[in-house]
């Protein structure tokens, strides 16, 4: 079972600061969006792809196990081009730009989740300014999952055992069967929220406005520099397209 | 007649969870004990074949269980589980008692007369039309094991019973039992409380690490040195040992020993 996407590594990127991480998959996801070049996209998905190889010591076959879900959404994007260009081979050319920025896209939210622990993560997100409130909401979130993962088999087991077949039948049939099993799910969730709210305030949160933390992340000279490296590859990529005019093709 | 033949579970393949295990029984009340993680869930989700073995064999009624769904064996081995809220969807009693007869393809009639008797058996008449999440603790588990019930299993697993309950309602819970053993239903018990073994078992059942250390009566159960195995004799047993007064099974059967000596 997985519990989370994060693959414990090594690593140059799994030590950078998280804060870092983000900045730079947001900047890579910027950077995909200004160019439509199906040959500079797919060269950037490579850069991304062999930077969480080299970098990030994360393998080829886990890349792929984490991209598996969104192919089928980039081959869709794909062949549709072909439909709105013509000549049709040219619209199947920049339907296969599209699909590989999707997949890029994808790729770099994958390999920041996949290179940061939870905690790291959401703490860069509070570092940068979003609301401790949130922050802690998304850590639960995620920290309830495996939970509600056990608490559904559990619930499973229990209607089985009052003779519910969940293996057999159609769709419509098998949809139906799902209902024993959410109703009992979404109340023990609602009730669990409850209770933690409950203790959440017991434990004084939200007491005072600005709150210490025990584990902190600190900036050092490693990140700096990646920092100036992501920034530098950034600003080349928007002068490049803008000022050079490269990577865009006019399509209409 | 449930036949557990050198039982051995092993979980994604690592943990071992029992290690041949071998147990054979009819229509006892049965309790099977042991510390967190000896295995006794584990054990008892082999019964209705929730799990199935990774070596050796469960028979149940000679069914084995690898060749039947969980839903088919339902028929034979009913299984209470500990919280009952986890079961609970219907909006009233009734149907939630009349969603186990339902799967098994009923009547309409039969599941009816069925929804009515479980519930009288559980002392919860003229509670069809309340919501199930509206009852009480006590009463939410005797729903539970109504649910069960409608669907008439010659055995029964009860997880926990009287876990969480007050004294009223745990001495109903056991009445209960007691009567499902009076009308022929084999009963597995998985508890903690000694307490609750003393009062009811007829047989015990210890597994501690995965294996079966102990299969026996109750008298001779209470006699071993339980602290091995972090369980612990019920305070009742010990007071009348220190009395002289030797084995009791409640405090009934204790004052009437005392009045007796004197």
């Amino acid at each position: 079972m997985m519990y989370t996407l994060y693959l414990e590594r090594d690593s140059l990127i799994h030590r950078l600061d998280p804060r870092v991480k983000i900045i730079g998959s947001f900047f890579g996801i910027v950077a995909l969006i200004l160019f439509n070049s199906p040959l500079l996209l797919f060269s950037i998905f490579l850069l991304i792809v062999s930077t969480l190889v080299l970098l990030g010591k994360i393998t080829i076959k886990e890349i792929f196990k984490a991209l598996k879900p969104i192919i089928p959404i980039s081959i869709v994007a794909m062949v549709i081009w072909p439909f709105i260009l013509k000549p049709w081979y040219f619209g199947l050319f920049i339907g296969f730009g599209y699909g590989i920025r999707l997949l890029s896209v994808a790729l770099l939210t994958l390999g920041l989740i996949m290179t940061t622990p939870q905690r790291d993560l959401i703490l860069g997100f509070i570092k940068m300014g979003m609301p401790y409130g949130i922050g802690l909401t998304l850590t639960i979130a995620l920290r309830y999952i495996p939970t509600l993962y056990i608490l559904a088999q559990t619930i499973m087991d229990a209607q089985k055992s009052r003779g519910l077949e969940l293996e057999k039948g159609n769709f419509i049939q098998r949809a139906k069967n799902t209902v024993p099993i959410l109703i009992p799910l979404i109340v023990a969730s609602i009730k669990t929220a409850h209770e933690l709210s409950i203790a959440l305030e017991s434990r004084a949160f939200g007491a005072s406005k600005r709150r210490t933390f025990l584990y902190n992340i600190k900036m050092k000279a490693r990140d700096y520099i990646a920092l100036g490296i992501v920034s530098a590859l950034f600003f080349l990529a928007v002068y490049a397209r803008y000022f050079l005019g490269i990577g865009y093709i006019e399509l209409f | 007649m449930i036949e557990v033949r050198n039982l051995w579970h092993v979980y994604e393949g690592r943990k071992e969870a029992l290690k041949g295990v071998s147990l054979t029984f009819g229509n006892e009340i049965i309790a099977l004990v042991g510390p967190n993680g000896s295995g006794k869930t584990t054990l008892a989700k082999h019964l209705n074949g929730l799990l199935k073995p990774t070596k050796g064999e469960v028979i149940v009624d000679g069914m084995d269980t690898r060749k039947y769904s969980v839903a088919e064996l339902a028929r034979v081995v009913g299984y209470v589980f500990q919280n009952p809220e986890h079961m609970f969807f219907e909006e009233n009693v009734f149907k939630e008692v009349a969603f186990g007869p339902k799967n098994l393809g009923l009547s309409e009639k039969e599941v009816e007369e069925r929804v009515k008797w479980a519930l009288r058996e559980v002392n919860l008449e003229g509670y069809e039309d309340r919501s199930p999440y509206s009852l009480s603790g006590g009463e939410k588990q005797r729903l539970a094991i109504a649910c069960i019930l409608a669907m008439k299993p010659k055995y029964l697993i009860l997880d926990e019973p009287t876990t969480g309950l007050d004294e009223k309602n745990a001495e109903s819970v056991k009445k209960i039992i007691r009567n499902l053993h009076r009308e022929g239903h084999g009963i597995l018990l998985i508890t903690h409380e000694m307490d609750l073994v003393l009062e009811l078992a007829e047989r015990v059942v210890l597994l501690y690490q995965g294996q079966k250390v102990f299969d026996g009566d109750v008298e001779e159960f209470f006699e071993l040195d339980l602290r091995k195995y972090d369980l612990d004799k019920p305070k009742l047993l010990k007071i009348s040992e220190k009395a002289g007064l030797g084995f009791v099974r409640d405090v009934e059967e204790f004052v009437k020993a005392l009045e007796m000596r004197t």
